[in-house]
C-alpha cells in the first residue's frame, strides 16, 4: 500500500492559467475601488521606505556634514536645517505607521470581501444542482470547495497576486536606485540577485515537494488514528492494541521523516540565503569603503545604499512563497469552477405555470412514467396511476423495486426519462419546481435533523408556518412530550443531527415538520426502525393525522398505514403488478390477498396494528 | 491559577523535551555561536568604516571583506545547526507524545471513548500537540536567541554610546508591550475566526448531507441565507483580527522607525560634537536592525506561552486518564474456557446519566447454547453485550464466565475467549485479507481464509474482487454495501478460534435469505460455541435456545424460547407479526 497517496482535496498545484485568472478578476471587479485602494496603501508604503534612508542621506551628506566643517573651522554650527530634515522623517514615520496599518487591514478586508462573495455564490450555485450531483461527490469533498478552496483564494488576493507584482516592481526600483548612488557596487548586488531568486526557487520547489509529502503523511495518520478511535471496541475485544500502536508507530515514523527532509530544507535555506547576503555586504564595505577613501561616495550615500540592501532582500526571499500561494490558489479555482459550471438540468421554465392560488391540490398523475439513471436500465418502467385530491396512494414493494424513484419523480429530483407526471393536466416540469416543492409535505426514513433550535427546525423558515399551525402541527404529531421533556421546550437546542432524540422521536418530528405548514400533498417514506409499543402506537396516530384529507404518495411499511390507503400499488422490478384498495387486492385473490392470508389468517379486520 | 501549578504541567512536557539532551545540547551551543558571529560582522564592518575615518587608507579593506566572508561562513553553519538539531528534536518530541496518547487511548476502556467525542481527542493530539511543539521547540529556540543577543547588543551599544542606547530601549520596551497587550485580542479574534471558519464548514455539512430534506422542502434559500450569514460573521472577524493585526503590525514599524530616528538625532549630535564616530553610527543602525526581530520573537512567545500552558493540561488529561477496567492483583486465567456465561443482577449506569441503561438482568448462558437480546431501538441490547468483554464494567451485579467473576480474570485472557461483531460493522481501510487476519490470533492461510469467507457467505463477492484477497477495502478502494461489511465483520471474528461468539445486531443489513444461511453456517462451524446474539430483526434470534427481551427502560420484559414468545401477546408477538408482514410485503 503506498502511504504517499494523495487525497484529491489536500491542495494540489497548477502552472499558471490566464484564463482562470480573468475569471477570478470578475469577482474582485465589484470590489475594484477596494483594489486600488490596496494599490495605494502598498504605494505608500514602499514609498515611505524608500523615502527614510534618502532623508539619512540628505540629513547627513547635507546639513550635518556642513555643521562639522562648521565647527572644524571653529564657526558656530547652525543645525536647524538638520532639525528641518528630522522633522522631515518624523513625518515619514507617521506615515510609515498608518500605511502598515493599511497594509495589513486593507489587503486582507479585499480579500474577505472577495471571497465572501465567491463563497455565497458558489453554495448558491450549488443548492440548484440536482441531485445526482450530491450522490456523486462525498459530502467531505462538497465541503472542501466552501471551505479549503476559498480560503486558498483568499491568499491569491492578499498575499499572492498583487504583492508578487509589487515585489517585483520593488526589486527593479530598488536596483534603480542602487545604481543611481553607486555603479559600481550596484553591479556587485545586480550579479548576485539572480543566485538569491535562484536559491529561493529551487528552495521553494523543493519544500513544495516536502511539503506535499508530508500533508499526505500526516492525512494517512491522522486517518488511521481517527480509524482506530472509531474502531476501538474491535481492537480491544480482539486485543489488537499492540498490533495498532505498531502499526501507527510506522505511520509516525514515516511522518516525521517527511518532517525532517522540510527542516533540512529550511534549515540550509535561510543561512545559504543569508550568507550571499553578507557576500554582498562584505563586497559592499570593500568596494564602498574604497571608493569613500577615494572621494567617490559620501558617508551618507553608504549608509543609504546598507538600508536599501536590507530592504531588497525580503521580496527575494519571499518571492517563492508567492508563487507557491498563487499555485494553489489556481488549483483551487479550477476546482470551484468545476463546481460553478456544472449547470442543473431541472430548472424553473422561463415562465412557471402558476399553481392553484388556495393551497390545495388537484389531481396528480403519472402517465406511462419511466425512469432510467443509465439508459436502457429502468428503475420505473410504463408506470401510470393518479393520487386524486385528498386521497392516499400507498406503494409496496421489495427494496431497489423503484418506490423511492416514484417519490423523486414527484418530487422533481428527477424528470421522468419517458412519460409525464401532472398535475391539474399539467406537466410537471411548467411549474417552478421550488414552488411545487413548497406545497409538499416531506418525511423522509431518515429525516434529517439540522442544528438549532426544535422550533427552527419544526418551521424551517417558511412564511406559511404560524404559531397556531405549528401548535397545531405538534399536537396532531404527538410531539408535545417529546418537546415538554426536552430542556428549553420548543427553543431547545438539537444536538448534532438529531442524537439528542431516539429513533421514533425523530420520526415524530419529522412529520411534525410536514405538518406545520398543512401541505396539500404529502410524500411520505416510512422507517422501518423497531420502535416500542407505545411509540409505534404515537407514530400510527401521527401518520393518520397526517394523511387524513391531503393527497398523498406513500412508501408503506406500517400495515396500518397500508389498510387506510385509496389504493395500493404492488410494485415489482420497476413495474406495477397489482392495484387497488386492501378489500379489492384481497378480493382479487392475487399475491397480496395470498401473502396477506399467509401472514394474518382470517383476523384481517379486527386488529389495528400489524 | 498560581504560576507554579501554571508551570508544572508544562514542565513534565519540558522534561519529556529534554530527553533528547544530545542532540538539544549541539542546538542550543549553536544559538550563541551564531548570533556572536552576527554581531561580529557589524563589528567588523564598523572597524572598517572606523580605520576610512581615522584616514587608514583603503588596503585593510580586502581582509576585512575575508574576515566578514569567514565570520559569514560560521555564522551559517551555526544558524544551519541550531535549526536543525532544535526544530528535529521538537519533531522527535510531536512522535513521541503522539506515540504515548495513542498508546494511551488504544488501552483505555469503551467508557471513556464513550464519554469523550472524537473531535476533542483528535484536537488534543493534534493542535495541541502542535502548540507544545512550537512553544518547546522553535520557540525556545527563539527566545534563546533573543537571550543571547539582546544583552550583547545593548552592552556593545550602551559602551559606545550610553545615553543614545538609553534612549532606544524605549521604543523597543513600547514594541515588546504592544505585542504582549495585543496578543489576547489576537488571541480573541484568531478564536473567533476560527469558529465562524468551523461554522460555515459545518453549515455546508449538514446542508449537503441533507440535501433531500432541504429540496424537498424548497429551503435552498433559506440555507443559503444562512451560510450567507455564517460566510458573513467569518468575513467580519477576519476584518476585525486583519484591524488588530495591523494595529500590532503599525505599532512594530512605528517602534522601529523610531529607533532610527533617535539614532538619527542623537548620532547626529554625537557626530558633532565628536562623541561617536561614523562607525559607530553604523553599529547601531546594523545592531537595531539584527536585534529588531528576536524582540518580536519574544513578544510573539509571550503570545504562546498561555495556550501552551492550556494545550499541556489538556494532553497530560490523557495521558493520566487511568483505564477504570482494572485487573485484580493477582487475576485469575481461564484454561480451556468452556464458554458459560452468567449474569445475575446486573445493571448499568452511563456515566453522568440521570436513569441506567440496564437493571436487574439475570441470564443463564449455558456453554455451547445460543443466546438471542431483542428489544425496542435503544433498549440497552449494545450495551449488555458490551458487558461481557468488559468493554463497559457493570455498575451493579456480578458477570461471569464459567463460574468465575470476570472482575477477577485476567482481562486478556477473558476477552482472548471471546469473539465479537461489532454493530456499526467497523472494517479498516485496509486489505481484505489484513482485515480477516485482524481477527485471528495466529497467521491464517488462504484456504483457511477462504473457508471463512464461505461461512460468512461472501465467497460469490470475494471472487468478483479485481486483487482478490489483496482488495484495498474503504475509500481508497472497493466499496462495501452494508451487508457485505457485515459478513466481512462475521468472518473477522471467525477467524479467532474462540468460545464465546458475541454477534451486536451485526445482521440488519443482510438479506432473510443470506441470514438464514449464515446462521446455519455458524451452527455447523461453531459446534459447541457458545453465541449472544442481539437483533433488531426476530428472524435472526428465531433459532436461538433462548431469547432475553428487553424493555426501552433495559429491564427484562420477557424471555423464552421464539415459539413461546411468539405465542404470547407482547412486544415479541407484534413485532413479530409486524415484521413477518412487512418482510412479506417488501418480497411481493
Amino acid at each position: 500500500m503506498s502511504d504517499d497517496w494523495i487525497d484529491p482535496d489536500i491542495v494540489a498545484h497548477k502552472g499558471w492559467d490566464t484564463s482562470l485568472l480573468k475569471r477570478l478578476l470578475k469577482f474582485a471587479r465589484p470590489h475594484a475601488r477596494e483594489f486600488l485602494k490596496s494599490i495605494g496603501v502598498l504605494t505608500g508604503v514602499f514609498a515611505c521606505a524608500l523615502l527614510g534612508p534618502w532623508i539619512w542621506k540628505e540629513a547627513i551628506d547635507g546639513p550635518l556634514a556642513a555643521a562639522i566643517d562648521a565647527r572644524a573651522a571653529g564657526d558656530t554650527p547652525d543645525m536647524a536645517p538638520f532639525l528641518q530634515w528630522i522633522g522631515f522623517y518624523l513625518l515619514v514615520v507617521l506615515a510609515n505607521m498608518g500605511f502598515y496599518y493599511l497594509q495589513t487591514a486593507q489587503l486582507l478586508r479585499t480579500g474577505q470581501l472577495v471571497i465572501h462573495d465567491l463563497r455565497t455564490v458558489l453554495f448558491r450555485h450549488m443548492h440548484r444542482l440536482d441531485l445526482p450531483f450530491f450522490d456523486s461527490t462525498p459530502t467531505g469533498s462538497l465541503v472542501t470547495r466552501v471551505t479549503t478552496d476559498v480560503e486558498n483564494l483568499n491568499e491569491l488576493f492578499t498575499s499572492g497576486l498583487v504583492v508578487l507584482l509589487f515585489d517585483a516592481v520593488k526589486i527593479i526600483i530598488t536596483l534603480g536606485l542602487l545604481f543611481t548612488i553607486d555603479p559600481l557596487l550596484a553591479t556587485v548586488v545586480v550579479a548576485l540577485t539572480p543566485v538569491m531568486i535562484a536559491i529561493s526557487i529551487i528552495f521553494r520547489g523543493g519544500a513544495r515537494r516536502a511539503y506535499r509529502t508530508v500533508r499526505a503523511r500526516l492525512a494517512a495518520k491522522n486517518g488511521y488514528f481517527q480509524e482506530v478511535l472509531s474502531g476501538i471496541r474491535v481492537v480491544q475485544i480482539f486485543r489488537r492494541e499492540r498490533r495498532v500502536m505498531e502499526r501507527f508507530d510506522g505511520y509516525l515514523d514515516r511522518y516525521l521523516r517527511a518532517n525532517l527532509r522540510t527542516i533540512f530544507l529550511f534549515a540550509v535555506f535561510f543561512p545559504v540565503l543569508a550568507f550571499v547576503v553578507n557576500l554582498i555586504q562584505a563586497s559592499t564595505i570593500w568596494v564602498g569603503g574604497t571608493r569613500i577613501v577615494g572621494g567617490e561616495l559620501t558617508y551618507g550615500e553608504f549608509l543609504q545604499f546598507w538600508f536599501y540592501l536590507a530592504m531588497f532582500v525580503s521580496p527575494i526571499r519571499d518571492m517563492g512563497e508567492r508563487y507557491n500561494v498563487i499555485q494553489s490558489a489556481f488549483a483551487s479555482a479550477e476546482r470551484i469552477f468545476q463546481v460553478l459550471d456544472t449547470e442543473p438540468e431541472i430548472k424553473a421554465p422561463a415562465t412557471p405555470r402558476a399553481l392553484p392560488a388556495h393551497a390545495g391540490m388537484e389531481a396528480v398523475r403519472f402517465e406511462g412514467v419511466s425512469f432510467s439513471y443509465i439508459p436502457g436500465r429502468e428503475v420505473i418502467e410504463d408506470v401510470s396511476f393518479e393520487i386524486p385530491p385528498g386521497k392516499t396512494v400507498a406503494i409496496v414493494g421489495a427494496t431497489g423495486s423503484g418506490k423511492s424513484t416514484l417519490v423523486s419523480l414527484l418530487l422533481r429530483f428527477h424528470d421522468p426519462s419517458e412519460g409525464v407526471v401532472t398535475h391539474d393536466g399539467a406537466d410537471l416540469r411548467q411549474y417552478d419546481p421550488r414552488a411545487w416543492r413548497g406545497r409538499t409535505g416531506l418525511v423522509l426514513q431518515e429525516d434529517y435533523l439540522f442544528a438549532g433550535t426544535v422550533r427552527e427546525n419544526l418551521v424551517m423558515g417558511r412564511e406559511d408556518v404560524t404559531e397556531e399551525s405549528l401548535a397545531r402541527a405538534i399536537e396532531m404529531s404527538s410531539c408535545g412530550r417529546i418537546i415538554d421533556n426536552l430542556e428549553g421546550g420548543l427553543e431547545g437546542e438539537v444536538a448534532e443531527r438529531g442524537a439528542t432524540f431516539s429513533t421514533g422521536e425523530r420520526q415524530l418530528l419529522a412529520i411534525a415538520r410536514a405538518l406545520a405548514a398543512d401541505p396539500a400533498l404529502v410524500i411520505l417514506d416510512e422507517a422501518t426502525a423497531s420502535v416500542d409499543s407505545a411509540t409505534e402506537a404515537a407514530i400510527e396516530e401521527a401518520t393518520r393525522n397526517l394523511l387524513k384529507g391531503r393527497s398523498a404518495l406513500v412508501v408503506a411499511h406500517r400495515l396500518s398505514t397500508i389498510r387506510r390507503a385509496d389504493e395500493i400499488l404492488v410494485l415489482h422490478h420497476g413495474q406495477i403488478r397489482e392495484r387497488g384498495t386492501h378489500a379489492e387486492l384481497l378480493g382479487k385473490g392475487g399475491l397480496y390477498a395470498k401473502l396477506h392470508a399467509l401472514q394474518f389468517g382470517e383476523d384481517t379486520e379486527g386488529r389495528n396494528k400489524g | 491559577m498560581s504560576g507554579a501549578a501554571k508551570g508544572g504541567s508544562l514542565r513534565r512536557f519540558a522534561r519529556r523535551f529534554w530527553r533528547h539532551r544530545r542532540r538539544l545540547a549541539l542546538g542550543f551551543l549553536s544559538i550563541p555561536l551564531a548570533q556572536l558571529g552576527d554581531v561580529g560582522i557589524t563589528l567588523l564592518i564598523r572597524d572598517a568604516l572606523d580605520k576610512i575615518e581615522a584616514g587608514d587608507g583603503a588596503d585593510h579593506l580586502a581582509s576585512t571583506f575575508w574576515f566578514v566572508v569567514g565570520v559569514a561562513l560560521l555564522y551559517g553553519l551555526f544558524r544551519f545547526s541550531q535549526r536543525w538539531f532544535i526544530v528535529s528534536v521538537s519533531r522527535s518530541f510531536e512522535r513521541e507524545l503522539k506515540q504515548d496518547l495513542f498508546d494511551s487511548l488504544s488501552l483505555l476502556p469503551f467508557s471513556f471513548h464513550d464519554r469523550t467525542r472524537s473531535g476533542d481527542v483528535v484536537s488534543r493530539a493534534t493542535s495541541d500537540v502542535e502548540n507544545l511543539r512550537m512553544f518547546l521547540g522553535p520557540g525556545t529556540m527563539y527566545c534563546a536567541g533573543a537571550f543571547v543577543i539582546l544583552p550583547v547588543t545593548l552592552t556593545l551599544l550602551f559602551s559606545v554610546h550610553p545615553q543614545m542606547a538609553a534612549t532606544i530601549i524605549l521604543p523597543l520596551i513600547l514594541m515588546g508591550l504592544t505585542i504582549r497587550l495585543t496578543a489576547p485580542r489576537l488571541h480573541k479574534w484568531s478564536t473567533a475566526v476560527q469558529e465562524s471558519l468551523a461554522d460555515i464548514s459545518s453549515r455546508a455539512q449538514e446542508s449537503f448531507a441533507g440535501v433531500r430534506v432541504v429540496r424537498g422542502y424548497a429551503r435552498e434559500e433559506e440555507r443559503s441565507e444562512r451560510f450567507a450569514q455564517d460566510s458573513g460573521d467569518n468575513r467580519d472577524n477576519q476584518i476585525a483580527l486583519s484591524k488588530w493585526r495591523g494595529l500590532q503590525s503599525a505599532v512594530i514599524h512605528l517602534a522601529n522607525d523610531l529607533c532610527f530616528a533617535v539614532i538619527l538625532v542623537l548620532g547626529g549630535y554625537g557626530l558633532l560634537a565628536g562623541e561617536l564616530s561614523k562607525g559607530d553610527l553604523f553599529l547601531f543602525i546594523d545592531l537595531v536592525i539584527k536585534v529588531f526581530w528576536p524582540i518580536i520573537a519574544l513578544g510573539w512567545m509571550a503570545g504562546i506561552y498561555p495556550r501552551a500552558v492550556a494545550s499541556a493540561k489538556r494532553v497530560a488529561e490523557i495521558l493520566d486518564e487511568e483505564s477504570e477496567i482494572r485487573e485484580r492483583a493477582e487475576p485469575v486465567e481461564l484454561g480451556e474456557p468452556a464458554g458459560e456465561i452468567q449474569l445475575s443482577g446486573v445493571g448499568f449506569v452511563h456515566d453522568g446519566a440521570p436513569k441506567p441503561t440496564l437493571s436487574g438482568i439475570d441470564l443463564n448462558v449455558a456453554a455451547g447454547s445460543t443466546v438471542g437480546v431483542v428489544g425496542p431501538t435503544g433498549c440497552g441490547k449494545t450495551t449488555l453485550l458490551g458487558l461481557i468483554g468488559r468493554l463497559h464494567d457493570a455498575t451493579e451485579g456480578v458477570v461471569s464466565v464459567d463460574g468465575v467473576p470476570i472482575r477477577d480474570l485476567k482481562l486478556s485472557s477473558l476477552r482472548g475467549a471471546l469473539s465479537y461483531v461489532p454493530q456499526d460493522s467497523f472494517l479498516f481501510s485496509d486489505t481484505y485479507r489484513n482485515n480477516l487476519l485482524f481477527g485471528a490470533d495466529e497467521h491464517l492461510e488462504d484456504e483457511e481464509l477462504e473457508r471463512l469467507i464461505e461461512t460468512a457467505c461472501m465467497t460469490e463477492e470475494v471472487a468478483e474482487f479485481p486483487n482478490g484477497l489483496d482488495e484495498l477495502i474503504g475509500e481508497r478502494g472497493v466499496t462495501l454495501s452494508g451487508g457485505q461489511r457485515q459478513r466481512t465483520c462475521i468472518a473477522r471474528a471467525l477467524a479467532r478460534d474462540a468460545r464465546v461468539l458475541i454477534l451486536d445486531d451485526c445482521l440488519s443489513a443482510v438479506d432473510t435469505e443470506t441470514e438464514g444461511e449464515l446462521l446455519q453456517g455458524l451452527r455447523d462451524a461453531g459446534d459447541a460455541r457458545t453465541v449472544l446474539v442481539s437483533a433488531h430483526r426476530l428472524s435472526t434470534v428465531a433459532h436461538a435456545d433462548h431469547v432475553l427481551v428487553l424493555t426501552e427502560d433495559g429491564r427484562v420484559a420477557d424471555r423464552g424460547t421464539h415459539t413461546e414468545l411468539a405465542a404470547r401477546p407482547g412486544w415479541y408477538q407484534e413485532t413479530w407479526e409486524r415484521q413477518q408482514a412487512e418482510e412479506a410485503l417488501g418480497e411481493l
